[in-house]
């Protein structure tokens, strides 16, 4: 035993503060310095049926035990067990309701004040958000009392956007695209939540391919889109589904539009007077005319003024919200087999042209005249690695930091590792003349600062699921655990010291 | 219940298992057939239009597989026999023909090279 | 052996002349002794011969007696300086004669503990004895050792300069332990370096102070280290004493696993915090981030399966 005194001065020897020594762990702490094994490990589980050691000369039989004949039972149903991967649980009635939280609105989301608290989500928005697949399986929204979302510097800014669009003021009707990147679970996604929660919020219509990948691992239909172009191909089933996203996530604002043009690719089933949500539903109920419907209500949403012979019930537009997840899939070769065997091209799905188009600003008219926010985000967890992708995200990044692309500091592809053109063109996007079409950005969402950090671990402490003292140190300490305040660490850490206590 | 080729499938079966079932038909010859009709992998029996289930009918009965085939199979070896060669000759004693090992390991030999060759 | 005789043999000739330089008066008293009153002589013998010109019969001239206690004095042999000239190893002897005297006059002196006695670099045993030129056994060079380190330990403020020269005729040429490296400082842009090893992996760490941020080969801490044990032991040093939040981390680590990563990591920003504060040294110690782990994977041996363990016994 050291003394902690030192004998020839006798003065006291510093020693560490107490306060910084974990709490409860000195006893059973193993390693120097950590806490987590032994804190996590499950308390010593005593052995069943002890092994009694053999006497001397005693015999141990090498029986073998029979196995026992296995009870088959009846295999879930159909569909059972791809129900309870996917679902998606908001609310832990055992979590503490927080006082004092606010609810998104279409005031408090450009209130910079509120930065690093929590708004939660309006309840009756949950059902339009869950119809259009905003909330994704171990999200972690299953452990509060209801789901809400940190208010970080980019919702701020998003707000400002969204606010900025559907306003009076100068911004009003433009259009804006953004390409979404980031570390793994730097809250991407849940950014492209936060943008569907406040379009709904302005009552945008709201359309989003909740993931890339579906479309393009052969998993739905596909035929050719018509005899004259057979190297396009259409995906009925996937268009019908996303209509019927569209439809019951928009319905108040699809059932007060009504149709103001002519489809004539849709002969008689459009009926003059018809609403945009009756419309959108005769692709549902037949998906093979599912895309000249999406067609339709696409014209539709961006139609800035009636076709002559619809003036009648003619309603301005509202901006619109296009969000998509994990862009990358969409980049290469998908599983779909062509005539003669041979793959084809993402860019070949009309479907996946169709969203990748509005990624390019038109020359002369804009992309959408009532204005919007074209939100694509990548993924860092399933993605596959695309050199393309990776030279077109470095030039874009160059070009949105001033670099000309005749410079020689631009970013080129490799000749020798064969970039694919098309994706390259996919996000080469140049200047429109037209004054509202705003050119391709990417934003990177990085982690938390220490402010919005703390103010995402008292939404722990308060919700009970964290018993600490959340004071500045000790979310700077998990600021810095998490690699500079990334969201998704933050919360592993937050969930898992609930342990602790 | 789907008839393709005079077979009955349910329809809750994929479509290139279905195929594959037939005697003649793998997995390459199963996925150039989906190719060719535009049917993706992993559709059901139950999803195919009636067209497909024609058109995918039509293409069967113009390939050689089933009976016919085996009965091709059968005739090469009963040439092979006939004619006296080695190869024949060793279908006949139950042997590997293709110049493999017989010290050991020869399992698949005994059990399908017969006088009467199982298929 | 076939080295030793022609060592011996020059060593023997060294000797010889160190004993004659050494010993002046016996060589003197060597001279002296062959030409017995030589001088004295032929003077007289001239003397005569001029008193008596013609005179050609000599007289017989009776020898000068023999003076016994002459003979006495000067033995006829030469005699070494030491006594220890007639055993295996006198210089040895002399050596260990001298440190024991020097350390009975000396004995009463203070001392300091080992640990704080000047680090010196004796000759090693094979040094010693061509140093030497004789054959000192292990055990007794040990002893000889032991009294230079009691000597050693010798309050250094206190220490004669006797003792100081006779110790540093033992020191190894080049003291290897004279030679420190500098200590370790901030540079001018404020970084603190330090290096860590653990299995086999090594890092460097560039500490400055910041806020907290910790990077590592350039990514984010949990790029690297998906485990947050792993994470939490980089940065342990940092944690233990509350300074994560005053700090930033620059690592480049190569080499091993994650855990070896990890823990080289830990040892390296504990060096490197040294460097800014080494007041923490205590915490650190007791925190167990500047023990060096010298563990290393065991290598294998051939007859073994793996480093220790043998094959299978089998019985024929």
């Amino acid at each position: 035993m050291v003394s902690s005194f030192c004998w020839s001065c006798l003065t006291r020897l510093p020693s560490a503060p107490r306060a910084i020594l974990p709490p409860t762990l000195t006893a059973q702490r193993v390693a120097a310095f950590h806490t987590s094994t032994a804190l996590f490990s499950s308390p010593v589980k005593k052995k069943k049926g002890d092994v009694v050691p053999a006497k001397f000369r005693q015999a141990k039989s090498a029986k073998m035990k029979k196995k026992k004949p296995v009870e088959r039972t009846r295999p879930p149903a159909v569909g059972e067990r791809k129900a309870l991967k996917k679902r998606i649980v908001l609310s832990n009635p055992n979590a503490l309701e927080i006082e004092g939280m606010q609810d998104l609105s279409a005031d408090n989301m450009v209130d910079a004040r509120l930065r690093g608290s929590i708004l939660g989500l309006p309840v009756p928005m949950l059902d339009q958000l869950r119809a259009v697949q905003a909330f994704k399986p171990k999200q972690g929204w299953s452990i509060f009392r209801r789901p809400g979302t940190v208010v970080r510097r980019e919702t701020l800014e998003l707000g400002r956007l969204i606010d900025g669009i559907s306003g009076e003021g100068e911004n009003k009707g433009r259009v804006v695209r953004k390409i979404v990147t980031g570390v793994r679970g730097s809250g991407k996604t849940v950014h492209l939540l936060q943008a569907m929660s406040m379009a709904f919020t302005k009552n945008w219509v709201v359309i989003t391919v909740p993931e890339a990948q579906d479309l393009v691992i052969a998993n739905t239909a596909y035929a050719p889109l018509s005899d004259e172009n057979p190297n396009v191909y259409v995906q009925n089933d996937a268009t019908a589904a996303l209509l019927s996203r569209t439809v019951t996530a928009n319905q108040n604002v699809l059932s007060s539009l009504s149709v103001s043009q002519a489809h004539p690719a849709l002969k008689s089933a459009v009926k003059p007077g018809m609403t945009l949500e009756a419309l959108a539903k005769l692709g549902i109920q037949d998906p093979a005319a599912a895309w000249n419907v999406f067609q339709a209500l696409w014209t539709e949403l961006t139609a800035s003024s009636p076709a002559p012979g619809f003036e009648g019930t003619f309603k301005p537009r509202p901006p619109v919200l296009v969000t998509l997840d994990n862009l990358a899939h969409w980049m290469k070769e998908s599983k779909y087999n062509s005539i003669d065997c041979k793959p084809i091209h993402a860019h070949d799905l009309v479907f996946v042209q169709h969203f990748l188009s509005l990624l390019k600003p038109n020359a002369d008219k804009p992309t959408l005249p009532n204005g919007g926010l074209i939100l694509y985000s990548t993924s860092a967890s399933n993605s596959p690695t695309i050199y393309g992708v990776t030279v077109a995200l470095q030039q874009l990044a160059a070009r949105q930091a001033g670099v000309k692309p005749s410079s020689p500091e631009y970013p080129q592809a490799d000749p020798f590792l064969n970039a694919d053109n098309r994706v390259l063109a996919a996000f080469d996007s140049s200047k429109s003349t037209a004054p509202k079409e705003g050119s391709l950005e990417l934003q990177t969402l990085g982690g938390l600062t220490r402010e919005e950090a703390q103010g995402f671990m008292e939404y722990f402490a308060r919700s009970g699921l964290l018993r600490e003292n959340v004071t500045d140190a000790w979310v700077g300490e998990k600021w810095s655990l998490a690699g500079g305040g990334v969201i998704g660490e933050l919360e592993k850490l937050g969930r898992r010291l609930r342990v602790v206590a | 219940m789907v008839f393709i080729l005079g077979v009955n499938f349910p329809e809750r079966n994929i479509v290139k298992k279905s195929l594959e079932s037939f005697f003649g038909i793998g997995n390459l010859t199963s996925t150039r057939l989906l190719a060719r009709f535009h049917i993706h992998p992993t559709c059901k029996v139950g999803d195919l239009g009636n067209k497909q289930v024609l058109d995918i009918t039509a293409a069967l009965s113009d390939m050689k597989i089933e009976n016919d085939l085996r009965r091709q199979y059968l005739d090469n070896i009963k040439r092979l026999k006939e004619t006296g060669t080695y190869r024949g000759r060793r279908h006949a004693l139950g042997l590997p023909v293709r110049g493999q090992r017989t010290r050991s390991q020869i399992k698949n030999a005994v059990k399908l090279n017969r006088m009467e060759r199982r298929l | 052996m076939a080295w030793q005789s022609p060592n011996g043999l020059v060593h023997a000739m060294h000797s010889i002349r160190r004993a004659a330089q050494l010993r002046p008066f016996l060589q003197r008293s060597v001279i002296s002794a062959s030409p017995i009153s030589s001088p004295s002589t032929p003077a007289g013998l001239r003397q005569r011969m001029s008193a008596r010109g013609y005179a050609t019969e000599l007289e017989p001239v009776a020898a000068a007696p023999i003076n016994l206690a002459e003979f006495q004095a000067k033995p006829a042999r030469i005699v070494p300086a030491s006594a220890a000239y007639f055993s295996g190893s006198p210089k040895f002897i002399d050596h260990m004669l001298k440190l024991e005297a020097l350390l009975a006059r000396y004995a009463s002196l203070p001392t300091v503990s080992p640990s704080e006695a000047p680090r010196m670099a004796w000759f090693k045993l094979l040094q010693f004895r061509d140093v030497v030129g004789e054959p000192v056994p292990t055990k007794k060079y040990k002893a000889l050792v032991k009294l230079l380190q009691r000597l050693n330990r010798i309050n250094p403020s206190v220490a004669p300069e006797e003792v100081r020269s006779a110790l540093s005729l033992f020191l190894r040429p080049g003291n290897p332990y004279g030679i420190k490296p500098a200590p370790a400082t901030v540079d001018e842009q404020g970084r603190a370096r330090g290096k860590g090893k653990r299995k086999a992996s090594s890092a460097v760490v560039h500490l400055v102070e910041g806020e907290g941020e910790v990077l590592v080969n350039g990514k984010t801490l949990n790029e690297v280290f998906p485990r947050l044990h792993d994470r939490e032991s980089a940065v342990w040093p940092l944690r233990c004493t509350s300074r994560l939040d005053k700090y930033n981390v620059w690592a480049t680590v190569q080499g091993g696993g994650v855990t070896g990563q990890a823990e080289a990591i830990t040892l390296a920003v504990a060096r490197a915090l040294l460097v800014h504060e080494p007041g923490l040294k205590p915490i650190l110690r007791k925190a167990g981030v500047i023990t060096v782990d010298a563990r290393r994977v065991e290598r294998k041996k051939p007859g073994h399966v793996k480093a220790r363990k043998m094959p299978t016994w089998v019985k024929r």
